[in-house]
């Protein structure tokens, strides 16, 4: 059994309650347990960084602290935010000892940063610690017959620099796990654009027009749903969906779905246990899916014996 | 074009460099980080005329822009700049340089995020963590604006999406003290 340092985030026991659940529900399954961070507090998200820098190091640094006191070596995070911020300062603050020693003057009584412990995401974690078999092995009721748009947000890849994970531009790690449940991944080329974040608040316009295109694309790309791994790319596709086909007078009618929802439900939990009456677009048209067969489109016959043809002259 | 700069002591293109860790004279003007920009087209001038402006040493002009606001932090451009600039940690020392020295952007729009972003780490520091309804409730009531998003609210409370307590830090001294010591770095930073 493996084991696991774990950072829920504020929005765990808020907006993504479902989220928080669900993983813990798919670590279980994968014989992951995970222990939680005691006493962590929020990692300051967009807010600290933007007003205060030093804040915006201190208040991760103090869970990175806090994770130190536990035994594992790894941390793993399902809020991209917070997952964003932990490792930013801890990429840092291992680069930078002089500036480690300065922000740790504001956590004194925690105790001193060493920089033991890695920080991955949850879909980094599943992806790479777990890994794509072991996910597929303890896959007894599939999701086959779904069409769903991976959608990763910008945090979870980008920058390359400190995330070292996937590609910041086409990433295609959710794609796998989602195919690896049943599913068909479909093309989608908005994977990476931006929601719009916490203007959900300050300055909604902007998130509409943002999740908005995000909606569309997914639309396009024959998606019945879209699957995330981001507490607020969740709430801005799915409870600001409404607002926007009102703007924009469309209708897209796309249930947003955590990627450990979908994992859970693969692995056989009932779906009543996944909480999705908290989502605003209802699911269950999209569930109707499950079970349909797909019809690949034909690869025409032509080119392929022209690709032959090529590698024969070699 | 214009790319010479005034390249010395303190100026505020050597404040900026110092800031963000990143060299704005590298910018060649080609635009990418402009078309990549989510939001540029909500800001005063785009991220691609911004770095001209730090060139310029137009301080007051960058300052006052909406454009460091609305920056998203979402690094598409600096991923795409063949320069390899880190554009958004130039926005964001741009902006911590305005707000050390009381630059305020005239725009509701900007008024209506620094009122959200104080609120946001009023909520941890009062609880250690964020208190999503009340974070909510207050940028409605300091914004003057009680009924936006309220359509959302019987959907979303009934659901219990967004639920009505917040389970706070047991060491709420420990993120008091963090702040005042956070606070003393900064003042020491200046």
């Amino acid at each position: 059994m493996k084991k696991v340092t774990y950072f829920p985030g504020c929005s765990a026991h808020g907006t993504s309650e479902e989220f928080d659940l669900t993983v813990k529900m798919v670590m279980k399954t994968l014989d992951v347990e995970m222990e939680e961070i005691p006493d962590w507090n929020c990692c300051g998200a967009t807010s600290a960084h933007t007003m205060n820098e030093s804040l915006a190091y201190a208040l991760p640094l103090r869970n990175l602290v806090l994770a130190e006191k536990l035994s594992n070596d790894t941390m793993t995070i399902p809020c991209a935010s917070c997952y964003q911020r932990l490792k930013v300062t801890k990429v840092h603050m291992d680069e930078n000892p002089e500036l480690a020693k300065k922000i740790n003057t504001t956590i004194v009584e925690e105790g001193n940063y060493k920089g033991r412990v890695a920080v991955k995401s949850m879909l980094q974690y599943c992806y790479e610690d777990i890994g794509l078999d072991a996910i597929k092995a303890k896959v007894i009721s599939p999701i086959s017959g779904m069409k769903l748009a991976c959608y990763y947000g910008c945090l979870l890849t980008r920058p390359k620099s400190i995330t070292q994970f996937d590609s910041p531009e086409y990433p295609m790690s959710m794609d796998n796990i989602v195919e690896a449940l049943g599913a068909k991944a479909m093309l989608f080329d908005f994977k990476t654009e931006c929601c719009g974040a916490s203007f959900s608040i300050s300055d909604t316009d902007i998130v509409l027009q943002l999740s908005g295109k995000i909606l569309e694309m997914a639309k396009e790309s024959g998606a019945q749903a879209i699957v995330v791994a981001c507490p607020l790319c969740q709430s801005n596709l799915d409870m600001r969906q409404g607002d926007i086909e009102k703007k924009y007078k469309v209708k897209y009618n796309l249930p947003v779905f955590y990627l450990t929802q979908l994992m859970a439900m693969a692995f056989g939990f009932p779906k009543e246990k996944m909480m999705f009456s908290k989502h605003i677009v209802p699911v269950d048209g999209a569930l109707a899916h499950i079970g349909e067969v797909i019809e690949e489109p034909k690869k025409p016959a032509k080119a392929k014996k022209a690709v032959k043809a090529e590698s024969e002259v070699e | 074009m214009i790319t010479l700069s005034y390249k010395g002591k303190n100026t505020f293109l050597e404040a900026v460099n110092k800031k963000s860790g990143s060299d704005v004279l590298e910018c060649y003007q080609c635009g990418k980080c402009v078309s990549t920009c989510p939001v540029s087209n909500f800001m005063d001038f785009p991220p691609r005329e911004i770095m001209q402006m730090i060139k310029l040493e137009l301080k007051e002009e960058t300052q006052m822009a909406n454009s460091t606001w609305f920056c998203l932090t979402c690094s598409a451009c600096s991923g795409r700049c063949p320069r390899e600039i880190n554009i958004p940690a130039v926005m964001e020392a741009v902006r911590h340089l305005a707000i050390e020295e009381n630059f305020h952007p005239d725009s509701k729009q900007v008024k209506n995020i620094r009122k959200f972003h104080e609120i946001f780490l009023d909520m941890i520091k009062r609880y250690g963590r964020n208190y999503e309804l009340r974070m909510m409730a207050e940028f409605n009531i300091r914004t003057r604006n009680l009924f936006k998003d309220m359509h959302l609210a019987p959907k979303a409370l009934l659901k219990g999406k967004i639920p009505l307590g917040v389970k706070s830090v047991k060491s709420a001294k420990a993120i008091k003290k963090m702040y005042e010591m956070a606070e003393k770095l900064e003042q020491q930073n200046k």
